[in-house]
């Protein structure tokens, strides 16, 4: 094998590092976008045997948004494995734990149960905040965009921009806002 | 009862021989095959010798060994017309000459040490020709060295069966041997039919061996950066890409630009071997190699 071939065949099977920031996204239809990463089904060399897949370094996942009251509703199922062992974690309890773990969960649920999974869930790093390690920074390589648009608040505006956006009528002068 | 003593007759055998098998449960029979397999593996040692080694039986000494029939089908089954003789000639080496005369016997021919040295000659010269209209000179040489050596040549002469019709106190020839018949056959060739009917064989037999082959298999600058900046001066390497740095899988992706022209790309598992890699990919470029 030429000394060419040999780097080929190194760049072929190279990890890609990926970096998502998880602030208000869906954690459920991110997972189905990290898992394509994760198990590198969107590369040609793709196989379920064949170990081509990259790591997802996700941020901010402290501040996912679930849709529509999911955070009331969604109920994570645990038994012990001893009598009267079951127990029933509301979603935001369950964030409230630990606030990389819904996301987790849903990464974990997305995919298939068989063999590689557990593999596969060990390329995926969560951190609650963008506090990353150092060394995880140095191997990223590549940004995933985000589905959903980070919507913006009206405190993250500054005065001015609030009082100059065009108004369609202006408050009486002796008008009191309560 | 009477089985019960037939069973304890052959446990009071077993146990004479001076091993008594414990865990032992039913032989269903005696295994009739152990005996002759080692006679004969016995003999088949005893022939070996203290060497280890089995020593082929040159064809040559079967009964029904003909020489004359052998030579003419080698030239047959190759498509070319040989001139009996001089194939004959190019056959005989000169230590097999030496050979005969030393045990009285009358031979003609003088060996094919002349035709070796002709043979090689077509060879080296047609090979570099042919290169020579694809390849700088580099390049020429290496792949000319990498054909003409004798274990390449020795190759296609075994394939082309000339192992057991050549003529030398030897057997099984040496690869040197068998090498420098082939050039003699290449020779006996040229002189029997036409130079350019010679080199079509040449072609064919030893061009053919680069097939499969890609030209950075057989030749390769050892510092490729360093060499390509012996052919181009303007050259500047730069980053473009890199992946899991701090991991054992490092991939790095770096170019070689000239003037803001992006010439080649090369990977590696740090940044020295990926610009080597982007200098071998620019010098493919350069001396459009495949």
């Amino acid at each position: 094998m030429s000394s060419l071939k040999r780097v080929q065949q190194w760049a072929t099977f190279a990890r890609i590092w990926h970096i998502y920031d998880a602030s208000w996204q869906n954690p459920f239809q991110s997972a189905g976008l990290l898992k394509k990463y994760l198990m590198g089904t969107y590369k040609p060399i793709y196989h379920p045997l064949n170990d081509c897949g990259d790591h997802v370094v996700v941020i901010n996942s402290g501040d996912i948004a679930l849709p529509g009251d999911e955070w009331k509703k969604r109920v994570y199922f645990h038994h012990t494995g001893y009598p009267r062992g079951a127990s029933w974690t509301l979603a935001w309890q369950l964030h409230k734990k630990d606030p990389t773990l819904v996301l987790k969960k849903a990464v974990y649920n997305s995919m298939d149960g068989n063999l590689q999974r557990r593999y596969t869930m060990e390329r995926l790093h969560i951190y609650p905040d963008a506090n990353v390690p150092a060394d995880i920074m140095k191997n990223i390589s590549n940004q995933l965009a985000t589905p959903r648009e980070v919507p913006k608040r009206l405190d993250h505006y500054s005065e001015k921009e609030v009082e100059e956006f065009p108004k369609i009528m202006d408050y009486p002068k002796n008008y009191i806002l309560r | 009862m009477a089985l019960q003593r037939q069973g304890l007759n052959l446990l009071r055998r077993i146990s004479i021989h001076g091993t008594t098998f414990t865990n032992r449960t039913d032989v269903r029979s005696y295994k009739r095959w152990v005996a002759p397999t080692l006679k004969e593996l016995n003999i088949r040692t005893k022939k070996i010798g203290d060497t280890g080694e089995v020593k082929p039986t040159p064809r040559s000494s079967f009964l029904e060994w003909n020489y004359d029939a052998e030579v003419f089908a080698f030239g047959k089954r190759l498509g070319e017309e040989f001139n009996q003789d001089l194939l004959r000639k190019a056959l005989m080496h000169k230590s097999y000459v030496n050979l005969q005369e030393l045990q009285g016997n009358a031979v003609q021919s003088d060996g094919n040490t002349d035709l070796i040295k002709k043979g090689e000659d077509i060879i080296s010269k047609y090979i570099q020709l042919e290169l020579s209209k694809k390849y700088p000179d580099v390049i020429v040489q290496a792949i000319h060295n990498y054909l003409t050596d004798d274990n390449m040549l020795s190759h296609v002469g075994v394939h082309i069966g000339l192992k057991d019709i050549i003529l030398t106190p030897e057997y099984p020839p040496e690869t040197a041997t068998i090498a420098n018949t082939f050039k003699a056959v290449v020779a006996a060739l040229e002189e029997s039919s036409s130079l350019e009917n010679c080199e079509k064989f040449v072609k064919d037999f030893v061009l053919a061996q680069l097939n499969g082959k890609e030209v950075f298999d057989i030749w390769e600058p050892e510092q490729p950066y360093k060499y390509l900046k012996g052919i181009k001066s303007d050259i500047e390497p730069r980053l473009c890409n890199q992946s899991a740095a701090k991991t054992i899988l490092a991939n790095y992706q770096v170019g070689i630009y000239s003037n803001k022209q992006l010439l080649g790309l090369g990977w590696g598992e740090s940044v020295d071997v990926a610009k080597d890699m982007a200098a071998l990919n620019v010098i493919q470029k350069i001396y459009n190699i495949k």
